[in-house]
């Protein structure tokens, strides 16, 4: 089949808009890494790999922040998946209730980050909220916490927010995966005797892999990217315990002046995410089983 | 050095690499005035002062038919990200405010200051009040608020148990225990977002008393292990440990701490006399003045208290309205206009001759000049990554860390930071 060269034309607004939007930043982010631009002068030095010298060997935040981030990725990437399968497996019927509970932990991803945040630093409040206040009521609370004044702990509390606003996202992935796949398989494993354990176990996680796989992806970029909860959240306290790459990003970018060094942080941010979105696809796929 | 026309075009290129690190903004726009009249810019991050301002540029505009004022409010950290960045060109923020500290001194070094030195309105402001908007012998922003960074107290509770002003750590201490034993929390610590910023001034006002002291820090001939620093984090541990601030304060939002003290579960909420007028607000029948803990002996106290003047009113090196801009802040630092905008915003200011009709205004005003205060320490951090390690030990101390491992791995932070 020929395609005609006006074909080309069609693509020309979305190239633009990606050279524009995509490969514009990222080309001059790589710019200015190599610089000591504060950002706001008409001038400024290049630095050669000063910046990123810095940010391996002199910077004791920025490595705390990488280790923030893996933290949070990992709970969140575990548990937001189990959750979001877990619904779909309960919603993917269609009856009325399963209606209204798709309405109900599809919810959560209508709100603005900045409403999420507010919700849940009143559910945290260590003595007015009502996370504290329900543990006090049923009798469990020795398990009151400082939720995110707790060092210790306040990275796993944004996790716990970061899943309740994402997971209904997830979900619909799921839903579409799960209706994907042929009943006469679930057939097959019925007449067979298959316990519902099995079934799922050797139909439905095999043929849910592409899902997973965008799940899984997609929930890690999100999760490296996460700002919005956790800069309106916590701010990266106490003690850092909760800043993470992109608040640090921020935080050198617009409160310290260091434009330079947070370009050198984004661009080492964005190889960290690419490179583990790479092996991410890479593994979940060599799983994947055809039938 | 190289001079390059494509800067601005550098921030979109971290914006964009940041997605999702936007916030909302809000903005109001006065346009009325005559077709032929110039337009000037005012930008700033001040939302809660629009009505007053918008009345304010109206009136201005009706004196000044020939200059219109449009306003542009940004939260406030939107217009560190953003905001101030648009100076760049000249296009906007004819008239624009910035904080002391970091703020000012890369908005001084990037030169969208505008020498205000000679001008006529200069002297409409307090000459010891404005210091703080002056460098290298030129007044590059002229600070308009005057805050007082230090705790408000409910005085009629104070009253009530018969409790003095402690002019001591050890009478601070009393005072405490018997806030205590009648139930009530000495001090509201909202440690979840301003309050390490706000308390730590006043904390160690006269455990450092030499106002330089964080300069010396940041040139390496200071530490935080010393004894001024570490003498600070041991107060703050002695806070936490006899329960003079409540429980789990590092989880505690500044509405909740906001809320113990028009309650009156809390005695003192550590933030500053901006909180003043929301506190009314929330309990009209409090009484309030401000108190800094003194945390040496009497002898030993230089300082009573903290003031800041910010809200740093400016004019845009690169704007082409520099004179209907100037216009704008001479009309600003008119007595009667500020009286309005003082009385209206529940604010001292930093101009002459205001008039203070509020009774909580009227009844603190003699802070102003009656009584011994430093300019806020933390704002004469000039390395936003500093400022952050110093703010993190104590922190790190209120989350159980000793205070010499806390200052310890601050000053880590400082030598990595320095410049």
């Amino acid at each position: 089949m020929k395609i005609s060269k006006s074909i080309y034309l069609f693509f020309l607004p979305g190239l633009l808009l990606y050279a524009i939007f995509f490969i514009y930043p990222t080309v001059s982010a790589l710019f200015y890494s190599f610089t000591d631009w504060d950002g706001l002068s008409s001038s400024f030095q290049f630095v050669g790999i000063d910046n990123y010298e810095r940010a391996f060997t002199g910077d004791t935040i920025f490595r705390k922040t990488i280790g923030n981030n893996l933290k949070f990725m990992l709970v969140v990437v575990v548990f937001q998946t189990f959750v979001a399968l877990a619904f779909a497996l309960v919603v993917l019927k269609n009856t009325k209730t399963t209606i209204f509970l798709r309405a109900l932990y599809f919810f959560p991803t209508i709100l603005s980050s900045v409403s999420v945040a507010f919700i849940w630093s009143f559910i945290y409040d260590p003595s007015l909220g009502i996370l504290n206040q329900t543990l006090e009521l049923v009798g469990l609370g020795s398990l009151a916490q400082n939720w995110l004044g707790n060092a210790d702990i306040a990275i796993y509390s944004l996790a716990v927010t970061q899943i309740w606003f994402h997971a209904g996202q997830m979900l619909i992935i799921f839903v579409a995966g799960l209706q994907s796949i042929p009943d006469e398989l679930y057939e097959v494993a019925k007449i067979e005797g298959a316990t519902k354990w099995q079934t799922f176990r050797n139909v439905t996680w095999p043929l849910l892999a592409p899902s997973a796989t965008i799940v899984i992806a997609y929930t890690t970029i999100q999760s490296f990217k996460a700002f919005d909860l956790v800069f309106a959240m916590t701010g990266g306290g106490p003690n850092n315990s909760t800043e993470i790459v992109a608040t640090y990003i921020f935080d050198i970018a617009f409160r310290s002046y260091q434009f330079g060094y947070a370009s050198a942080i984004s661009v080492i941010f964005m190889i960290i995410i690419a490179t583990i979105t790479f092996l991410q696809f890479k593994a979940l796929r060599s799983d994947r089983i055809s039938y | 050095m190289k001079n390059y026309s494509f800067l601005p075009l550098g921030v979109l290129a971290l914006g964009l690499l940041l997605s999702g690190c936007a916030g909302e903004s809000t903005s109001d726009t006065s346009t009325e005035g005559a077709e032929d009249s110039t337009q000037i810019s005012f930008i700033h991050w001040r939302g809660e002062d629009k009505a007053v301002l918008d009345d304010i540029i109206t009136q201005f505009e009706d004196k000044n038919p020939d200059i219109s004022v449009e306003m542009t409010i940004y939260p406030s950290e939107q217009y560190q990200a953003t905001g101030q960045r648009l100076l760049q060109d000249g296009s906007t923020g004819d008239v624009f405010t910035s904080f002391p500290g970091a703020q000012f001194e890369a908005i001084a070094s990037a030169g969208l200051f505008e020498d205000l030195n000679g001008e006529d309105f200069v002297s409409n402001f307090d000459e010891e009040l404005i210091s703080v908007g002056q460098k290298d012998e030129a007044q590059l922003a002229l600070p308009y608020q005057l805050v007082f960074n230090m705790p408000v107290y409910n005085k009629g509770m104070f009253d009530e148990l018969g409790l003095e002003v402690p002019k001591s750590w050890t009478e601070f201490q009393a005072v405490a225990d018997t806030l205590l034993e009648n139930g009530i929390t000495p001090i509201a610590f909202p440690g979840a977002d301003i309050g390490p910023n706000q308390f730590m001034n006043s904390m160690m006002m006269n455990n450092a008393p030499d106002e330089d002291v964080f300069e010396k820090l940041q040139n390496g001939e200071e530490s935080l292990t010393n004894e001024w620093w570490v003498k600070t984090l041991e107060d703050f541990q002695l806070l936490e440990e006899k329960g003079y601030i409540q429980a789990d304060s590092l989880g505690t939002s500044q509405d909740s701490a906001m809320a113990m003290v028009a309650n009156e579960e809390a005695a003192m909420l550590a933030t500053g006399s901006y909180h003043m007028s929301a506190l009314l607000d929330l309990n009209p029948d409090l009484e309030l003045d401000l108190m800094a803990p003194i945390t040496v002996e009497e002898s030993e106290a230089v300082y009573e208290g903290i003031n800041t003047a910010t809200f740093m009113l400016a004019v845009n090196s690169q704007s082409e309205k520099k004179e209907q801009a100037k216009e704008f802040i001479t009309f600003l630092s008119q007595p009667e206009i500020a009286s309005h905008y003082a009385n209206e915003t529940g604010q001292h200011l930093t101009v002459n001759d205001v008039e203070y009709e509020s009774e909580v205004l009227q009844n603190t005003a003699y802070w102003i000049d009656e009584r011994k205060t430093r300019f806020q320490p933390r704002f004469l951090i000039t390395n936003a990554q500093i400022e952050a390690a110093v703010l993190s030990s104590i922190e790190n101390v209120l989350g159980g860390a000793d205070p010499m491992t806390a200052a310890e791995e601050a000053q880590q932070l400082v030598d990595e930071n320095r410049e």
